[in-house]
């Protein structure tokens, strides 16, 4: 699905195309006339001042070069505006799965751009936060990986990504903001504070866990089931060529928790969520099996990367 | 910002300081055609400073600080004040730009500053033009803008230099339509001439008013282009190429003067002319005074030009620039009588005449007494005696008619000249000087005739009762070939001496590669001074008006069509879309599948070329050679590696040539 036609007149007109550009969409965008903008730069702007510097030395000494010469000067400015808008023009770009983040970290965006026309891109422009540069061969696509600052837990929205060109003579800068409808899961910062995982004896719980935890006494091998946690896959015999064997510990049963935001301490919201962040990590790392509970969502104790996910993405959009 | 200034620096010292020294090349190579027009001291304060930038190219710690910069500002200003030329006026303006943007290559700090002297370059290269205007230059200056353009292209693109030429040189090759379309047609409006702006014109050598028979060697060793002439219809021989400049009257025995007698307002049959005329344009190139060089004698003078009482060609109009002529001259003519005063003006002399000279008057006059068999006798004189022709003469301060009479019989053609005008007038017949041209070369491939100032050439006008103003040319007397084959100024400046062309130009077999060459480049020349640099707002109403364009609107409007048409097929053009060999193999395929689907052979999504070919010749076995050449074909274009485009021509054939016609006549049954 490439760019939706715009209907009318007033929603051509909107100026917030400009800036943020279109409504945001999924597939692929193709930058064409709509999409693409051009002003001149100030060194743009500078030129103009040369121009009309060179007209009036022709016209004070009637010199007929020097009218030559700005013509020329005058004719390369045109020019320059058709090349600038063709090093965006034709353009498929389209942004790639990328993973979910911690508020403060910095997420990495896949940018895939397509050329499919017969001349490269020189020196483009793509600009989330920062501005990373490439050039993309003729009739080549290439993936540029652009970074991202999110402070805030939640499910966000791709700020306007910007393709930016200033070649041939950086006369002029021909942009194009693209929305892109693929958001940016960030889940909460985790606590840095080692607190204990609570007991999870209460609320009726029917686990019958009264069982100590901790324990690490080996009690066979079992054939790997998705969900069992990478530390307990026995590598060594994989290497051997003997197949996923999980090994398992008799107290992995008894390990089994249930994070409460209830129970959860903290001295406000995000606090607690962050809290719950660092608890869901540490369960999955260390293997423990965990049940999740916050207002809205109640997950059975269970394991693994969707269950992880899950939670990690209750909390963030809690 | 301090910081991104700095990082800036960085940038600029260790990726892209081949973006600066590509810069400082190009800006050296703008400067440099200065160095013959401008003050040296203005010129070397500049290459230093460019130097100093190059060096801190590659050590940076050589550049200056914030002090020792203002003190090399004040330093340029103290020189720019030494040359005494203030602000404005071409030099001034020049020298200021000059010191400006050496002082801003010391004192590039971030990318703006590199535009900025980027821009200070292109600004030198339109001042270069103010100062010469020659065909040399302007490819020099192309070239030159072309690396300036590449320098933003490398700061923009990060291409290398060769690449970043080649892009120049293509911008250029697309902006040439554009501008010459703005050349043709951007109104030109003739500016006032202010004089504050520009500098009192340097004198021009050649012909002055006030004459001395040696004055005209001088010129002999130049090789200054005076005028060009092109004619529509025959080429005067060498004998009619008198070019007529100022005309002199007046005496004192060493300097001649032009008459000082009011303006004769000449009557509109001033002339009797007779025999065919040459319709001819004079291409004059820029010049102090108002004089028009036409061969003798032009009729049908409109303004600006006019005719002078002696029949001297002037232009009212503005002679500092090049300037166009189509004039009508009849070698053949009869100026009528002289009035008294005119008679009286023409026969002065300027003491009393020394007895050595009258007597050698009355015995060459003998006992005839017309003023055409006196001619006969000088010219007699001056051939048979030891006469000599030669750039030059021995000195004669005192008495310097007599002398070269007498004593000395050296001189060149203002010797003879002045000589004869005087014997004349002391016989009492009406004779004066008139200077000019003569002769010119000719250049066989653009049909013009060229005109130096080694041409330049003194000769005698005697009146005669029943032909008028009659010229009588005694270097014609002396040096024959002087007229007949002109001068070889090359030779001439080389040796100092005297020097006639030796080529016959009836002979055309005989110019060797040289001549050849030079005539091409000065046609090619020609060309350039007339519709490049000599395109004025006159001719730009002929052109437009051959074009059918009358006013301004109509060429504004034009203009601004043909702008907008040339930059929308540079668009399209430049955004077209690859057409793919692949695809138009696909096409021709499709269209091949079409073909078939009318005998109800449809290909399924699903099989694959090769078995639908195999079921095509299952179905109609006649058809089997055809569909697997198509077919194969068709794979290899697609799918192989190489393409040959004319496997592609072969294949729009052969499905273009599939003739299904007669099957279809059997399926429809």
């Amino acid at each position: 699905m490439f760019t939706q036609p715009i209907r009318n007149l007033k929603e051509r007109l909107q100026l917030s195309r400009f800036f943020k550009g279109e409504k945001p969409t999924k597939g692929p965008i193709e930058l064409n006339h709509r999409r693409i903008f051009i002003i001149p730069t100030l060194s743009g702007l500078g030129f103009g001042v040369l121009l009309l510097t060179l007209l009036l030395i022709a016209f004070v000494y009637n010199n007929n070069l020097a009218y030559l010469l700005c013509f020329f000067l005058a004719s390369i400015f045109v020019v320059t505006i058709l090349h600038t808008f063709r090093g965006l023009a034709g353009l498929k770009v389209q942004v790639g799965p990328h993973k979910p983040i911690f508020a403060g970290e910095l997420a990495a965006i896949p940018v895939i751009i397509e050329n499919p026309y017969h001349y490269p891109r020189l020196h483009l422009q793509i600009q989330l936060d920062q501005i990373e540069t490439c050039t993309i061969e003729a009739s080549c696509q290439q993936q540029i990986i652009i970074h991202t600052k999110i402070l805030q837990r939640g499910l966000h929205e791709l700020d306007t990504l910007r393709l930016i060109n200033t070649f041939p003579l950086g006369l002029f800068r021909a942009w194009s903001p693209l929305r892109f409808d693929t958001p940016i899961m960030v889940y909460p910062k985790p606590a840095k504070q080692l607190i204990p995982f609570p007991d999870t004896d209460s609320d009726g719980l029917q686990s019958g866990a009264h069982q100590k935890r901790g324990g690490e006494d080996f009690s066979g091998l079992h054939e790997y089931q998705p969900g069992d946690a990478p530390k307990h896959i026995h590598w060594k015999a994989f290497a051997k060529g003997q197949g996923l064997l999980t090994k398992h510990y008799s107290t992995q049963l008894a390990s089994e928790i249930y994070l409460h935001f209830a129970t959860t301490p903290g001295h406000n919201l995000e606090e607690r969520l962050s809290q719950l962040c660092r608890w869901v990590i540490d369960a999955e790392a260390s293997g423990i099996r965990y049940g999740f509970n916050i207002p809205g969502l109640n997950l059975p104790p269970s394991f693994g990367t969707l269950h992880r996910s899950r939670c990690l993405e209750a909390l963030a959009c809690f | 910002m301090p910081g991104s200034i700095g990082l800036f620096l960085i940038m600029l010292d260790h990726v892209h300081s081949n973006v600066l020294i590509f810069l400082l090349c190009s800006v050296g190579l703008i400067v440099l055609p200065h160095a013959w027009n401008l003050s040296n001291l203005i010129i070397g304060f500049f290459y230093i400073l460019w130097l100093w930038r190059l060096l801190g190219v590659y050590r940076k710690t050589v550049l200056p600080n914030r002090l020792i910069l203002f003190l090399a500002t004040l330093a340029g200003i103290a020189l720019l004040y030494s040359q005494h030329q203030g602000l404005l006026g071409l030099d001034a303006g020049t020298h200021i730009i000059i010191t400006a943007l050496g002082l801003k290559l010391l004192e590039i700090r971030s990318e703006r500053d590199l535009y900025l002297v980027v821009y200070l370059a292109f600004v030198v290269a339109a001042t270069l033009f103010l100062y010469q205007q020659s065909i040399g230059l302007a490819i020099y200056i192309v070239f030159v803008c072309v690396s300036l353009l590449a320098t933003l292209i490398i700061l923009n693109g990060r291409v290398t230099a060769t690449i970043a030429l080649k892009i120049a040189g293509l911008l250029l090759l697309q902006a040439l339509p554009v501008a010459t379309i703005l050349f043709l047609l951007f109104p030109r409006i003739e500016a006032p001439r202010w004089e504050f702006l520009q500098d009192k014109h340097k004198a021009k050598t050649g012909l002055s008013e006030i004459f001395e028979p040696g004055s005209i060697s001088d010129l002999g060793l130049s090789d200054e282009l005076v005028f060009r002439a092109k004619f529509t219809g025959a080429v005067p021989p060498p004998a009619h190429r008198y070019w007529r400049g100022p005309v002199y009257t007046y005496t004192n025995g060493k300097l001649w003067l032009p008459s000082t007698q009011k303006v004769k307002v000449l009557p509109q049959d001033y002339l009797s002319v007779s025999g065919a005329a040459y319709q001819y344009t004079v291409l004059m190139e820029p010049q102090d005074k108002e004089w028009v060089f036409a061969l003798e004698l032009p009729v049908g003078i409109r303004p600006p030009l006019r005719l002078t009482g002696d029949y001297q060609l002037m232009n009212d109009g503005n002679t500092h620039i090049r300037n166009e002529y189509v004039l009508r001259s009849y070698p053949t003519f009869n100026t009528g009588t002289l009035d008294n005063a005119e008679f009286k003006e023409n026969t002065q002399l300027p003491a009393k005449v020394s007895p050595k000279i009258t007597e050698l008057v009355t015995r060459l006059q003998g006992v005839e007494t017309s003023p055409e068999a006196l001619i006969r006798q000088i010219l007699t004189h001056f051939r048979t005696e030891a006469f000599y022709y030669t750039l030059r003469p021995p000195l004669m301060e005192q008495d310097p008619i007599e002398t070269f009479l007498l004593k000395t019989r050296a001189g060149f053609c203002g010797h003879y000249a002045t000589a004869f005008v005087y014997l004349m007038r002391v016989a009492g017949f009406p004779a004066r000087v008139v200077s000019g041209y003569q002769g010119g070369e000719y250049n066989k491939v653009g049909n013009f005739l060229e005109i130096r100032q080694a041409d330049a050439h003194a000769w005698a006008e005697v009146w005669l009762s029943d032909k008028g103003w009659t010229r009588v040319d005694p270097t014609a007397a002396i040096a024959p070939e002087r007229i007949e084959q002109g001068v070889n100024i090359d030779l001439q400046i080389a040796s100092g001496l005297v020097n006639f062309s030796r080529i016959n130009l009836g002979q055309s077999g005989m110019v060797n590669f040289y001549q050849q060459f030079r005539q091409v480049w000065q046609s090619v020349d020609y060309q350039w001074q007339r519709w490049v640099i000599n395109y004025t707002n006159e001719q730009q109403a002929d052109l437009l008006a051959a074009l059918g364009m009358f006013d301004i609107q109509t060429m504004l409007r034009a203009l601004f069509i043909l702008i907008t048409l040339l930059t929308l097929g540079l668009f399209i053009w430049l955004t077209r879309q690859p057409r793919q060999t692949k695809d138009a193999a696909l096409i021709w395929y499709e269209k091949f599948c079409a073909k078939l689907a009318k005998l109800g052979l449809i290909k399924a999504p699903a099989e694959t070329a090769t078995a639908f070919a195999d079921r095509v010749s299952k179905r109609y076995p006649t058809l089997n050679v055809a569909v697997h050449q198509i077919t194969v074909l068709f794979l290899k274009i697609r799918y192989g590696k190489d393409i040959d485009p004319n496997e592609l021509k072969l294949l729009a054939q052969r499905v273009k040539t599939l003739n299904i016609n007669q099957l279809l006549k059997k399926h429809s049954l």
